[in-house]
This record gives structure tokens, sequence and C-alpha cells, in this order.
């Protein structure tokens, strides 16, 4: 019961998703022609006779009832067909598809990186609260937490791309590289990698390192690590036996929300790092007004994000038994 | 007693526990000098923010973080961005936080509105917030008050669900109980008995909210999507971050990294804010740390 009220709620958010993405041109300010061909009114109006309009409004299909054209997108989108990007003169969907694996890439590995480094010091901090590594832990993550995305990475890019001269400073490669091998490609795409996935992990590390540090401060208190302390087990130990596998069952929750938190950070280290996925290409989006574009990554960024939730959903109901009765 | 001497005596023991918290005080301190700056941004800025010097000028007597690419002055724009990023923040937290008491209140009070109003919830938490503030301003012509309507729109929902789930628990309570067995009506129950006993949570709510504003504002007009006529912080980083050389050269030191500390230093005030409130509003929290 619980699984089938679940998959409903899904289902009504990836249509209302959909139709937003659809009214949305139709009911803002401005002709929605113009942001179907490149123009919006508000930046440079192009003047158009009736006659060029009249053909151009029955070619995008505009010229049809609401509902007929409702019908055609969703056909339309049945077919993986995400409209025409007007600045890269391609379909959108062939254009995400060659930028999806970079946005993956990124996003997987910094948010491994921050979940084990989160789990790790926030238990370090709360097997040693109130004394000096546990104070300086919080306040050295709160204090980085609070850097947008955007300004962290300039800063790194200035510090370890510019003045070291470690990393370079922008792109998932270097162009124009024959590579000799596989082993040297993937050297080259980690090099690219570690500056704009530290910047996420140093963002998003707070948030875990908060949660696991509370949840362990819970599980300290527990009568079963007292016990094991008075059977004379090593400290050690009992935090990692005893307490950290208690202590981690919150955190699962919070991966899954993480997830769309994710993205938000990425597409601002994308831009800044010049990073070729999908966050970059709605900057661009943005930049040179392609709208269809900017519609095609608002929506498989969205569908992509509730996947993620959905399969995060779906395992928290195997993890907990308690769940699955309700 | 008179009612006026419990509130002034309430605060004042307030005000005690909340200044042990020294982040707290820290916040408070480092927020006031914002306020300050943005209140009195034309007494404070040496120059008119949208008035044409040299362009490009270093640091110097007349210009003390220098001029940006068309000629501004760089400390000026500082001060009166604070106006704007402040102004939104606040502005936006406060309406946001109305909306999702309203909202939390009825929901939490009546089953079948709660379940209702929460599959909404649901639907706007689900839905990355960024991409989609970024799709709406796309859209939109980029102004302070579009702004302010989009980030109302996506912030009441973490308001009502965070509302609904504490008066959940406080509507079982015996008071509340009593109240209704003598017959008070339901707006009354809620209004005097169930909505002082969520205000503190609310006012947590709200500082947190006011720092995530002023992050998407910023990273809204970082992208090149906020009000052009606004100084805001995001907006002259937006800026130094299309000039070309901004990395190479030194400009970066006036340009750039003044209005990163700024919008830095207001999230952390609000952050070290909240978390003292926190504390506050949470006994069990209290005593946990001793920063």
């Amino acid at each position: 019961m619980h699984q089938i009220t679940k998959i409903a709620g899904y289902v009504t958010i990836i249509l209302a998703v959909i139709s937003f993405n659809f009214f949305l041109p139709r009911f803002m300010p401005g002709d929605p022609l113009s942001f179907l061909t490149g123009a919006p009114g508000m930046d440079m109006p192009i003047v158009l006779d009736e006659a060029t309009r009249a053909k151009l409004l029955a070619y995008y299909g505009l010229d049809k009832p609401l509902l007929q054209q409702f019908a055609d997108y969703m056909i339309k989108l049945m077919h993986g067909d995400l409209g025409w990007s007007t600045y890269y003169n391609a379909p959108v969907s062939s254009i995400l598809a060659g930028r999806l694996k970079w946005t993956l890439l990124l996003i997987g590995t910094s948010t491994l990186l921050y979940i084990a480094l989160g789990i790790v010091l926030g238990a370090i901090s709360a097997w040693n609260r109130g004394g000096k590594s546990d104070v300086g832990l919080l306040l050295l993550l709160l204090s980085v937490g609070s850097f947008p995305p955007f300004f962290l990475g300039m800063l790194l890019i200035i510090l370890f791309g510019v003045k070291l001269n470690l990393f370079p400073v922008f792109g998932a490669q270097s162009p124009f590289m024959a590579y000799s091998s596989p082993v040297e490609e993937a050297m080259d795409i980690l090099h690219h990698l570690i500056l704009p996935a530290t910047t996420l992990v140093i963002t998003h590390i707070g948030g875990v390192y908060l949660l696991m540090r509370n949840s362990m401060l819970n599980v300290i208190g527990e009568d079963y690590i007292l016990t094991a302390r008075a059977k004379g087990l090593a400290e050690w130990y009992i935090l990692r036996k005893h307490a950290m596998k208690n202590a981690l069952l919150p955190i699962t929750t919070m991966i899954a929300l993480r997830v769309g938190f994710m993205i938000s950070g990425t597409i601002l280290v994308e831009t800044v790092f010049a990073y070729p996925g999908v966050g970059m290409l709605l900057f661009d989006a943005v930049m040179y007004r392609d709208y269809p574009l900017l519609q095609g990554a608002f929506l498989i960024i969205t569908l992509v994000i509730i996947a993620a939730n959905f399969v995060a959903d779906m395992v928290y109901l195997r993890l907990d038994p308690r769940l699955r009765h309700d | 007693m008179t009612e006026k001497t419990i509130e002034l005596t309430d605060l004042r023991r307030l005000w005690d526990t909340y200044s042990e918290k020294r982040i707290g005080v820290i916040g408070l301190v480092i927020m006031l000098v914002f306020i300050v700056m943005a209140v009195f941004a034309p007494y404070i800025a040496p120059h008119d923010p949208y008035e044409l010097y040299n362009p490009m000028e270093p640091p110097g007597p007349d210009h003390l973080l220098g001029t940006n690419d068309i000629g501004q002055d760089i400390l000026s724009e500082l001060i009166y961005g604070a106006r704007v990023s402040l102004f939104i923040a606040f502005f936006v937290s406060i309406v946001s936080g109305l909306i999702g008491t309203i909202l939390g209140l009825l929901s939490g009070y009546y089953e079948h509105v709660g379940f209702f109003i929460m599959r909404i919830v649901d639907a706007f938490l689900a839905i990355p917030r960024l991409p989609l503030i970024i799709l709406i301003a796309a859209f939109m012509r980029p102004s302070i008050w579009n702004l302010v309507i989009i980030f109302t729109i996506l912030g009441w929902p973490i308001t009502t669900r965070i509302i609904r789930s504490e008066v959940l628990s406080l509507r079982t309570r015996n008071y509340v109980e009593a109240a209704r067995m003598l017959g008070a009506p339901d707006s009354y129950i809620m209004i005097k008995h169930i909505l002082p006993n969520v205000f503190p949570l609310l006012v947590v709510r709200l500082v947190v909210e006011a720092s995530h504003v002023i992050l998407a504002e910023s990273s809204l007009s970082f992208l090149g999507l906020g009000d052009p006529t606004a100084k805001s912080w995001g907006m002259i980083l937006h800026y130094a971050f299309m000039y070309p050389t901004i990395y190479i050269s030194d400009v970066w030191k006036w340009w750039m990294l003044p209005p990163g500390l700024c919008i830095v230093l207001t999230i952390l005030s609000l952050m070290f804010i909240g978390y003292a409130l926190e504390e506050l509003v949470n006994p069990r929290l209290r005593g946990m740390t001793q920063v």
C-alpha cells in the first residue's frame, strides 16, 4: 500500500513538471514564438511580417488549440524529442546526451567523497565532544560550508590553478590531446576533476558531518556503549562496531535528500570551471537565450533527480522493514 | 504583576541564555554591521555606485577598492549591495515564513486539508530548487520583485512541513484538549495555544531561510539572472567572473574577494545566530557544545 502511494506520488510529480515545462513559455509575458526561435522580446526583438509569423506559428504548431499542442508535446517527448537548440543548431536531446556523463561523473565522485569524509569526521568529532578537535572541526566545517560554491571555486582556481599551477582550471579534458593509452586519458580526466569535485565536497560536507555528529552523540549516551566499555573493549573497536553502525541509520535518508541539493552546486561549479556537463549547458542556455535547450536541460535534470529520490525511497523501504507494513 | 513586566524579565532571561553562546553574539554583531551598512548606504558610500569614473583603476585614496570594468567605484557598489541582498533575504523569509506558518497550522490541525497540502509540499520538495529558479527567472523579466516572488513561492513548503509536524504533536497536549473541551473555537486554539508554541521554531526557520535566500540570490545574480539595475554582491561577482583576465592579474583581490567575503560573512552570521537560537529553543541540545 505504502509503495503504491509513493509511486502514484512520483508519477504525479513527473506529470506536474512536464506540464509546467509546457505551460511556462505559453503563459509568461512575451511571445511564445520568440522563446522558440531564439530571440525573446526583451533583448532584441525581431520584427516579423504577418505572413512569416503565421508560417512560423504553423511550423511550431502554435496555431493549434492548447490541448492539441499539449498532446503533440507529450507525444514528441515520448519519442525523446526535446526540441531544437537555437544556439547549437542541433537537437536538444543529442546535446544533452553528450553532456550528461560529465555531470554524473562529477556528482558521483563528490557524493561518495563527501559522504565518506563527513561520516568519519562527524564520528571523530562526536567521540571527542567538547574537545579541541571537535570544536575545531565544527567551526572549520561550518565556516567553509558558508562559502557559495561559485566563490569557493574561483578561489581554488586562483590558488591551485594559477598561483601554484597544480591543476587545470577549465574543461574536463585537455583540448586537442591525442592520448597514447586509456590510462593517460583517465589520468587527464581525473586531473581535471579534482578542483571541481573538491569545491563540491567542501560545500556539502557540513550537512553530513553535523548529522553524523548529532546522531553519534545520541548513540554514545546509550546503555550498550557503557556495557561495551565495561567489558573492557578497546575505544576504537567500540567506536567502529557499536557506535558508528547505529549512528549511520539516519544518514541514509539524508543522502537521498542531498542529491537535489547537489545539482544546485553542480550547476555553479560547472559554470566556474567550464566543466562541460548539463549544469554548464544550463548556464550557456541562459547566456544565449536558448529556451528550448534551457527547458530540455531543466527537464532532464529534474527527471534524473526525481528518479534518484525514487530509488532511494525504495531502498529505504527495504532497509527499514517497519515502514513496509504501514 | 502585570503582563508587561513578565515579558521584560522573560526577554532579559532569553538574552542571558542566548549571549552565553559566543558564536551567537559574534553572528549578531556581524549582522548588525551589515544592517547599518544597508540602511545608511547613501551616507557611508564614498561615491554614487552608478557614477562612471576611470575603468579598472587599482585601489587608491579616491577609490579604496578601485573601480570595475565600466568605472564604477567597487566599495560603493559593495555598500549598496548590502541593501539588495539583505532586503530580499529578510523580505522573502518573513513572507514565506508567514505563508508557511498559516498553511502549517491548518495542515497540522485539520487532517484532510493537511493531506492535500502535504502532497503539494512533497511535489515542491522533489523538484530541485536552483534549476527551477533559473528556469523561471530566465522566462521572467529579471527584477527585484520578480526574484522576491520566485523565492517566496519556493520557500514556504519547508516551513509548512516543519510547522505542521510541530502542530501535530502540540494538538494532542492536555492544555489543547482542555481548551477544546471547554468549547474554544479552532481559530482561538490555533492562535492562543498553538501559535505561541511554534513561534520559537519559526524564528530559527526564518534565520535559516534568510541564509538560503542570500545564497540563492547571489547564485542567480552570479549566473547573470539577477536584476541588472540593482547592485547586489552576486551581480558584482558576475561581472568580475565575466572579465577575461580576472584570475591572472591582481584585479581579483579588490573586485572578486570583497563581494565574495561579504556573502560568506552574511551567511556565516545567520548560521551562527541560527545555531545559538536553536540551542535556546531546543533545551536538549544545551550544553552539548561549549562554543
